[in-house]
């Protein structure tokens, strides 16, 4: 049973493998020769302004909680669309119940302007 | 040692590991990173246990989508000074540790209470249970014997959205 | 499986109902108040008042003969039609004192205000049919995810953030108990409808007394009444309350203190009746629990929730607090029915609930007009209220009066039909400290009383009050039932009589 994640497992590996060796791959063959403005931020060639952490606003918080809403429905996706042939007609319109409801909370948030910018 | 066992050891030293290394960094940033490291090494837990179904939300929910809302939460607070957040032991603390070492005595009885049924008394005993967490399994038993709660999961979603849009948005048009 | 289906819609039209109300209500407030257009949010609130009547003048019709729906989900019994009468009697009353309060009117998102009402009314239908514990769970979820977002209504107001963030925290955690104390009670019986749970338990042969799954299921009953107990707000989980009450708009606390509160013990009575109960042998012992006396457990937990609910209305000032901490301590009364839950303890229960409602929203109404005309709920803005709106300082003095349990009002039939009940299955001394307990709440009440008849306003202002026809109507209305139920309750006892009956497989 466990021997079948086996693959997964190499795939893990190797993801890990080439993430370390990589990163330090560069390290050991670049030449480094620093100094002090190499050192500081990247900003475009222009000296740093403030530090990194700034405030994000609240609207990348909302995005997220859409995300995560319309995440989980489609989770919910999965067992319905693997089981489609066995479940037939009813499992269509249980499903279709489903989104339909879901599609109420989308269009709520398009019409009251929840994902634009401004 | 059979592979099983391995594969359990070697995930449950990753998810005790990286969870107290998680409690322990001062930087929230690098707490979230391995609370995901946690999360992959129960998933990989929920395989053993032959959850597929449960492993793979537990990735592309937990892992995936519940730790962006994380990281956005920890930007949103802007915790610039972890200092702050460092705690000492104080009394109240201990009350807590002895809670802590109470669930444990008795995680620790009720695991030992248990032990007769190792997963392979358990195959032996009913062949369904090892494709019970199949996502084929749950597509039949969601849609049929759950309907209604799943059905009830959608209104509760839908009342999630529109909450967290009343909640968050600051003007409405 | 389909059939199932087909079988319970016809004996489920109420929920239906309910739920298509709210996603209606959804719509219709997106089309109402899309892009560029100001919604009012009166025309959704309509619409659920309308969902909300079609629901009511469904019941009557329907077959109470006690069954199951949609396999072992949902439970149909008089018991839960009782509940659900009393819960949209609760919202629609809530819905119109909501389209007259200032508090909710100024948001920009009154439209929604409905819709969640909506949604937490269908919530406390299901919680009080709810016979299986995922449903059991996802009804308490839906009554408070919208309960969180209802609290923190007045964004702009600080306490009714704090509110809203407290009950978040405090509900997140109790559910979160709550959820593994039914994940262990699930891997002992493997069973999730409290059918199989009880017949899995009685059988004896999951659960060892001698035993470590004894202490599990004992674990997991704590962990489930967290659940209970923070919905209920009985203490030790009572934390979040005086607080979302305070700073919840005035008609939502109203809401959470009568159907919250009531769908809340709905389910706990069901649940524990259900599970842990051989209800025909051996009436009001916790059958299948042997060791622990749990109707001891309950007593001291309904004499802790009604002493400190009590004791620290004392020091409140502000109205709306004080009305909170009493609410606890009726929590705490409540849970007298259910040290004893014989059938005449829960009539008692049922019954204080319909005397409950009619006395709790009156009052909160009272603080609602007046904070609307005057702008405070501090006792002392009271002050001299009797004589500059006569009207409204007698309706506030009988809900008060009928809240301490004094006769004539009907305040008074509940608590003596608890008491006797408690008296009857020999817990005398509950008896005793529940009238101690009304000694202390008259005291408190009181204060309110002395402020309003007693002395002078605080900046000598005398000049009369006006309130809106309306409102002296609605406070005319709530009156009549405090006075009625006083004197000529034999139907209300019968009523509760008759619903008494749960469905027991």
């Amino acid at each position: 049973m466990i021997e079948s994640y086996i693959p997964i497992l190499l795939i893990i590996g190797i993801a890990v493998i080439f993430g370390v060796v990589s990163i330090n791959l560069s390290w050991l063959l670049g030449p480094q020769r620093p100094y002090r403005e190499k050192h500081s931020t990247y900003e475009s060639g222009v000296d740093p302004v403030s530090t990194a952490h700034y405030r994000f606003s609240v609207k990348y918080y909302m995005v997220a909680l859409s995300f995560i809403v319309f995440d989980i429905e489609v989770v919910f996706m999965y067992p319905w669309a693997v089981q489609f042939r066995e479940l037939g007609w009813t499992g269509f319109v249980v499903m279709s119940v489903f989104i339909v409801v879901l599609a109420v909370g989308f269009i709520y948030e398009l019409k009251k302007g929840a994902l634009q910018w401004d | 040692m059979s592979s099983e066992l391995i594969v359990f050891l070697i995930l449950a030293a990753v998810g005790v590991l990286s969870g107290i290394l998680m409690i322990t960094r001062p930087n929230p940033v690098n707490s979230a990173l391995f609370l995901i490291l946690n999360f992959m090494a129960l998933a990989g837990l929920y395989i053993t246990l032959h959850a597929q179904f449960v492993a793979i939300i537990q990735i592309l929910v937990y892992a995936g989508a519940i730790m962006v809302l994380v990281l956005f939460v920890i930007m949103l607070l802007n915790l610039e000074d972890e200092e702050p957040l460092r705690e000492q032991m104080s009394k109240r603390h201990y009350g807590s540790l002895l809670v802590a070492l109470l669930a444990l005595v008795l995680i620790v009885q009720v695991i030992g209470w248990n032990s007769g049924g190792t997963l392979e008394t358990m195959r032996e005993q009913s062949p369904h249970a090892l494709r019970i967490g199949t996502v084929e399994h749950i597509g039949s038993v969601l849609f049929t014997e759950h309907v209604y709660p799943f059905e009830l999961t959608s209104i509760l979603l839908l009342a999630a959205i529109v909450g967290a849009i009343v909640m968050a948005k600051k003007r409405f048009p | 499986m389909i059939e199932i289906i087909f079988e319970s819609i016809p004996s489920f039209w109420p929920e239906i109902t309910l739920s298509l109300t709210f996603v209606i209500s959804m719509i219709v407030e997106f089309i109402v108040g899309g892009k560029g257009k100001k919604s009012t949010g009166m025309t959704t609130g309509l619409i659920v008042l309308l969902g909300f009547t079609v629901t009511i003048l469904q019941m009557p019709f329907q077959d109470l003969e006690p069954r199951l729906l949609f396999g072992t989900m949902i439970t149909l019994d008089p018991f839960a039609a009782f509940f659900k009468y009393l819960i949209v009697a609760a919202g629609i009353i809530v819905i119109v004192f909501s389209m007259q309060s200032h508090e909710v009117r100024r948001q920009e998102t009154v439209g929604e205000f409905f819709c969640f009402i909506a949604a937490m009314t269908f919530g406390m239908f299901l919680m009080a049919g709810a016979s299986n514990l995922l449903m059991i769970y996802l009804s308490i979820e839906l009554v408070s995810l919208s309960s969180y977002i209802l609290a923190g209504f007045s964004k702009k107001l600080k306490r009714s953030g704090e509110a809203a963030l407290k009950y978040v925290l405090f509900g997140g955690a109790a559910s979160g108990v709550m959820l593994y104390g039914m994940s262990l009670l699930y891997g002992l019986t493997g069973a999730l409808d409290i059918y199989s749970i009880q017949s899995t338990l009685a059988a004896g042969m999951v659960v060892d007394v001698h035993d470590w799954s004894f202490v599990v299921l004992m674990l997991s009953i704590i962990m489930i009444l967290v659940g209970f107990g923070y919905k209920i707000s009985a203490v030790p989980f009572h934390f979040w309350t005086p607080d979302v009450y305070e700073g919840a708009p005035v008609s939502v606390t109203a809401y959470l203190s009568v159907a919250s509160k009531a769908a809340g013990f709905a389910v706990m009575v069901r649940f524990f009746y259900v599970a842990f109960f051989d209800s025909v042998l051996d009436l009001g012992k916790w059958g299948s629990l042997p060791l622990v006396d749990w109707n001891m457990i309950i007593a001291l937990l309904s004499v802790l929730t009604m002493t400190l609910g009590n004791v620290v209305a004392i020091w409140q000032d502000n109205l709306k607090r004080m009305l909170a901490y009493s609410s606890i301590a009726h929590a705490g009364y409540i849970m007298m029915g259910l040290v004893v839950m014989s059938d005449l303890g829960l009539t008692a229960m049922l019954a204080y609930f319909v005397i409950y409602f009619f006395m709790n929203l009156g009052a909160f109404y009272i603080v609602m007009s007046v904070a609307d005309r005057i702008g405070s709920e501090h006792i002392d803005d009271y002050r001299g209220l009797g004589k500059r709106a006569p009207v409204i300082g007698v309706g506030f003095s009988i809900f008060l009066v009928s809240l301490t349990g004094l006769p004539p009002l009907a305040g008074f039939i509940g608590k003596w039909m608890l008491f006797s009940a408690v008296i009857e299955a020999h817990y005398i001394w509950l008896a005793v400290i529940g009238v101690l307990n009304s000694a202390i709440s008259l005291y408190y009440y009181a204060r309110v009383f002395r402020n309003m008849y007693l002395r002078e306003p605080l900046n000598g202002d005398e000049s009369p009050i006006t309130f809106s026809p309306l409102v002296i109507v609605i406070t005319i209305l709530f009156i009549i039932p405090n006075i009625i139920f006083g004197v000529y309750f034999g139907p209300l006892i019968s009523y509760a009589q008759r619903s008494v009956e749960l469905f027991l497989q």
